[in-house]
Formats: structure tokens, sequence, C-alpha cells
């Protein structure tokens, strides 16, 4: 492999991992916050014990959202700073505004929701998680108005040194490439996060674990939610094809592993669909008692993170070789002077240390899940004569 | 315009040095301050809930560096190449020791993810010594140098420092030098050590942001130089500004909510 091949791959590897984690974020945020709030006003202790079991394994999860995101946002300037030097005055400002208002917000405010309980007062503790839903979504649009100026330019125009230059920030945000994509994001992540609920809750309810009534409801929320997420999904993901055709013709004609990709995530998603809307939506209400559904939800599980990874191969890899499309291809945006040793040892080490710690970050939410409610360390409170943190009067 | 956002970017730099920096210095102090194992506890649950909110100061710098100064970007992120891979290297394992330590129960799971945040918090603070080193030199040649080695020590001391003044101000009785004695905060002893120990800690944050911001000083003609164009300028500007207040009160709502003041429920489990 050439330098190009490796630089690539390093951010393929870096980008599928850290959407891999973003896509739960993005799913289990509002049902996490959806719970939290009908505790708030029911005062029922069970959404309590939901609130604080989904929001650990949610922020087990966000840790990884973080470490992957970091080293994304660094890599444009370690492997591609062709692309800041041709097209950064137009690329950059959707990522400045999405670092410097969407992320800043939604880590300072979760960091005030995990530290949080039993410090701040209900509703503004609850206002955090709200808030932490938000600005991830935020977050999710900026980049994804980021990522479609990379397959369509629109608001831009070349300066007389070549360059691109902010031409209509109206046009950036209408983007064609954008108005479907960011739906359809949305869409895969709620799909996401109503499965994990559905079959981790399948997994407890099958073992007729004590806890019923929490699983069967968050079964239920779970399936809602993932139905609304399929539609969402599907609807955008066929809506999209119009735009791709009007300003990337040809974008998986061309390109075996992109219509390859393409062709299974629209499997998977006809699959969920389907299996959502015409059999999971209509028995939602005895799916709960249905013993023999159970280890189809568990088996379904896994799969929306395939086809997340499916979509996104899809719409990277039917850019190519273009960077910008029509305008800066990969191999003019490498950084000039980057070579095989470098980019080797930058791949080797992020790849070796971020995949070693996803692994380790799925064994500790399977751990989390399979321990149950019971066990959860989120928000435990210090009278709670389960706490296994350490006494408070010790003495270093 | 430029001017303004060359201000923001030295704030958001100066700033992730000056509240993250006790962080950094906290975790590379962590085996010295804390020698066994409820003590280490104590000091990370003391920082812990600062962590997310400092962080971000630098993710903030670097999307303004992308978004107001684009060319800039590419430059200095490439010309730094194997120290910003040390950099997010020893970031992300901090960041991992933070969260998994407290993740499985028993003390050899708990004991290895202390040394990953206090590896990772030496690499991160050695890494930035050797990068600020080198745009203080204007990024000329390599950027593995003795003064670059130099710049390290000095990051690394004053870092250290920072994190030491820190615990002393969060955790008086349980720092040498800190006012001893029980749960403090309740004590006149504990509230006048506070006061002292609170100027000590704006001294020492001031003293932990200059290493970030004098390079930054010394580099700012090439720095505006570089700015993108006034349309890109007003556009990120007016995306930001109505945020601003939201922002800041976020932040000083950290400080409020789990500063010195508050640490009467300690008894709380900390998440990390």
């Amino acid at each position: 492999m050439d330098v190009l091949d490796l630089a690539r791959l390093q951010f393929a590897v870096t980008g599928s991992l850290h959407f891999l984690f973003v896509v739960l974020t993005l799913g289990m945020a509002p049902l996490v916050a959806i719970t939290q709030t009908r505790h708030a006003i029911t005062g029922r202790p069970v959404f309590e014990r939901m609130t604080r079991f989904w929001g650990q394994i949610y922020v087990i999860n966000y840790a990884l959202g973080i470490m992957t995101g970091l080293v994304m946002e660094f890599q444009f300037g370690l492997s591609w700073s062709g692309l800041s030097h041709y097209a950064g005055d137009v690329f950059g400002a959707p990522l400045a505004v999405e670092t410097l208002v969407a992320f800043f917000l939604e880590s300072t405010f979760l960091g005030l929701w995990i530290f949080g309980w039993h410090r701040l007062p209900k509703w503004l503790h609850l206002a955090c998680i709200w808030l932490v839903t938000l600005t991830a979504y935020a977050s999710a649009f900026w980049i994804m108005v980021a990522n479609s100026f990379l397959q369509n330019p629109a608001g831009s125009r070349v300066l007389p040194d070549g360059r691109l230059t902010l031409d209509d920030s109206g046009a950036l945000l209408t983007n064609p490439s954008l108005l479907f994509s960011f739906p359809h994001v949305v869409g895969a992540g709620l799909l996401t996060g109503g499965l994990v609920l559905a079959g981790a809750s399948a997994y407890h309810l099958l073992r007729r674990h004590a806890e019923r009534e929490l699983f069967t409801r968050s079964m239920r929320q779970g399936v809602v939610c993932a139905t609304v997420g399929a539609f969402l999904t599907a609807a955008f993901g066929y809506a999209q094809f119009a735009a791709v055709a009007q300003v990337q013709p040809g974008k998986f004609e061309g390109n075996v592993l992109a219509g390859v990709s393409l062709g299974f995530m629209v499997l998977l998603g006809e699959l969920f669909l389907f299996v959502c809307l015409f059999f999971l939506l209509p028995v939602v209400a005895w799916l709960p008692k249905w013993r023999w559904t159970h280890p189809v939800l568990i088996a379904l599980t896994p799969l929306p993170f395939v086809a997340a990874i499916l979509g996104w191969i899809a719409r990277e890899v039917g850019r190519q070789p273009w960077l910008v499309n029509g305008r800066l291809t990969v191999e003019d945006a490498l950084s000039p002077g980057l070579t095989q040793g470098m980019i080797t040892g930058s791949l080797i080490v992020f790849t070796a240390l971020l995949g070693l710690l996803a692994v380790v970050d799925y064994v500790l939410i399977a751990r989390t899940v399979r321990r149950g409610p019971e066990a959860a360390f989120l928000g435990v409170a210090a009278a709670d004569p389960a706490t296994p943190g350490p006494a408070p009067a010790m003495r270093l | 315009m430029d001017l303004l956002w060359y201000a923001v970017l030295v704030l958001l730099l100066g700033g992730y040095f000056a509240l993250e920096g006790s962080n950094i210095g906290l975790g590379m102090l962590l085996p010295a301050l804390g020698r066994d194992q409820p003590g280490r506890d104590r000091l990370v649950a003391a920082m812990a809930p600062f962590v997310l909110a400092g962080e971000v100061w630098l993710v903030a710098a670097v999307g303004v560096l992308f978004g107001a100064f684009p060319q800039l970007e590419g430059e200095v992120i490439f010309a730094l190449y194997p120290l910003v891979v040390a950099l997010l290297a020893g970031w992300v394992v901090r960041d991992a020791g933070l969260w998994f330590r407290r993740r499985v129960e028993g003390p050899r799971w708990r004991a290895f993810w202390d040394g990953a945040l206090c590896a990772g918090s030496w690499v991160l603070a050695l890494a930035w010594g050797f990068a600020l080193a080198a745009i203080a030199g204007g990024l000329h040649g390599p950027v593995i140098t003795l003064p670059g080695a130099l710049g390290a020590l000095v990051v690394a001391a004053v870092l250290a420092f920072h994190g030491r003044t820190w615990a002393a101000w969060r955790l008086p009785d349980a720092i040498p030098g800190g006012t001893p004695g029980g749960m403090s905060d309740a004590t006149p002893g504990g509230v006048r050590g506070g006061g002292r120990a609170g100027w000590a800690l704006c001294g020492s944050a001031a003293l932990a942001a200059l290493p970030a911001v004098l390079p930054l000083a010394v580099a700012a003609p090439a720095v505006l130089e570089h700015a993108a164009p006034s349309q890109t300028l007003s556009m990120v500007g007016l995306m930001v500004v109505p945020f601003v207040p939201f922002m800041v009160a976020a932040q000083v709502g950290v400080w409020r909510i789990f500063g010195r003041r508050r640490s009467r429920d300690a008894g709380t489990p900390s998440f990390f």
C-alpha cells in the first residue's frame, strides 16, 4: 500500500470506529432524556432505575465516542492538510461551529449530568440531559454540513488563486446532499438505540429477570423508537437518490465497494422496516411476554451497526477519487511531505489503541447489560447500602 | 475581525492550560499524591467533574484554528506530526484511565487504569512541551530538539505544580501543605486556608497558561496573515455568538456546583 492508501485506511478505521459509538449515542440520548422526564413527572422509582441503567450504558458508550472523535478532528491536519489549504475557508466553518458550540456545550452539560446526580436540583439535572441530547444532534448536523460539502461543494466558488471560498452560507446549509442525509443519520441513530434497548431487554426477560416492569417498558420503548428510526432511515435513504443523481451521477455504478455496500445497507434497511412495521410494532403490547421472540430481538441488535458502517462506506468510497467532489482529489489533498514511515506509525498507534479500547468498551457495555439495573453505578446515592464506593471518612 | 478571532484562539488555548492543565498535572502526580488506592480514588473523584468541561477548551481551540485560520491548521498540525500523534495517544490513554477505572471492581483493574491515567497525563504534558517549543521556534526543521526537551520539562513542571496547587485547594486536608484536619470546609481554619489556596490556584493557573499564550503571542503576525476571509469569519461568528452565554453559564456552573464549598456531599461515589 502506498501513502495515500494508508492515509485513507487510517481515516476509514478511525471514522468507522467513531460512528459505531456516535450512532448509539444519538439513539440513546433522547431515550434516556424521555425516561428521566417521565421520572421527574410521575416520581415513579422504576423510571429512575431505568434512567440510571440505560444512562450508564449511554455514558460508557460515549467515552469511546470522545476518544475516537479527538483523533478524527486532528487527522484533517495530520494527513489531509491539502483540504484545509484548498477548501478550509469553507469546510472549516461548520467544523468550527460544531466544536465551538455543539461539542463544547454537549461535553460540559454531560459532565454536569454525570456528576450532578443528588447535587443539582431535579429539574436542572433533567435540563442537562435534554441539553446534551439537543447539542448531540446539533453536532451531528454540523458534521453532516461539512461532509455534505465534500459530496457537493455548494455555496462555494473558486478564487483566482485556485482555492475555494465561501460564497453563500445559505447554499451551504441547504445543500441537496445534506437535506435528506441528515434525517437519514438521525433515523439510523434512533433505529440503533431502539434495537439496543429492545435486544438488551429481551436478554433479561428471556432469563426471567426480577425487574420485569423495567424491561417490559424498555422493550416497548425500544421497539417504538426503532420503528420510527427504521421509517425515517428508509424514507430519507430513498429520498437521497434524487440528490445523488443530481450532484454525483454514477456514484454507485463505477465503484464496486460503494455499490455492494449500498446494496447490503438497503437490504438491511428494508429488513428493519419490514420487521419493525409489520411484526414488532403491531404486537408490541404482547412482545415482552412472547419469550420465543426474544432470541430474534437479541440477534437483531448488532445489525444496525453493520448497516451504519455500510452506509458510510457507500457514501465515502462512492465519492472517490474526489475529496471535494469534482474539485479536489484525495491525492491532491494529502499533506505534502507525508512519508510512508509517518503514516504507518500513526496508523499502527491509532488502530491498535482505539481498536483495543473499543473492544474493552464493548465488553464493559455487555457486562453492564448483563449485570442489570441493580448494579448500575451511575447516579448511585451516598446513603444507598448497595454503594460499592469507598467509605467517605477515609484519610490519606 | 481576524484580531478578534485570534483573541478567541488565545483565550481557548490559555483556558485549556489553566483549567485542564490542573487535571493533567494531578494525573501526573497521582502515584505521588495518592499513596494508596483510597487516596488515589479521592484525588480522581476530586478532578472528575472538571475533566469533561476542561478538555473541550482544546477541542474548541482546534475548531477555531480550522474555522478562522484554516491555512495554518493544516500547516501547524502537519509540522508537529509525531508530537500530535503522541499528544492524541496520551490524551486517549488518559481519558481511558478516567472512564474505565471504576467500571470493574477489583484492585488490579483500578491500579492498571490509574497507571494509564498517570502515563497518559505525562505523555500529554511532554508532547505539549515539545510542541509549544517548536511553535515558539517558528516551526523550522525537526520538532524533537534540545530546546524542545527543555520546553517539555518546563511544561511538565508547570502543569505538575498547577495540579498540586489545585489539589491543595480542592482537598485541603489530603495534600501536605494544605490545611489539615478532617472536613476542613466547615472549620474556620479551612476557610482561611481556602482563601489562600484560592489565590495560589489563580496564580498557578496563570502560570500554566503562560507556556501556551507566550508562543502564540510570538507567532501572532504569522497567524493573522493566515486568517480566513471575512465572509467565513462572519458566518462562524453569527452561529457562535448567540451560544456564548450558554457556554459561559455551563462552565461557571461546573465550578459553582463542584467547587470547594460544595464538597459537603463528598460521600456520593464518583463515576470516575
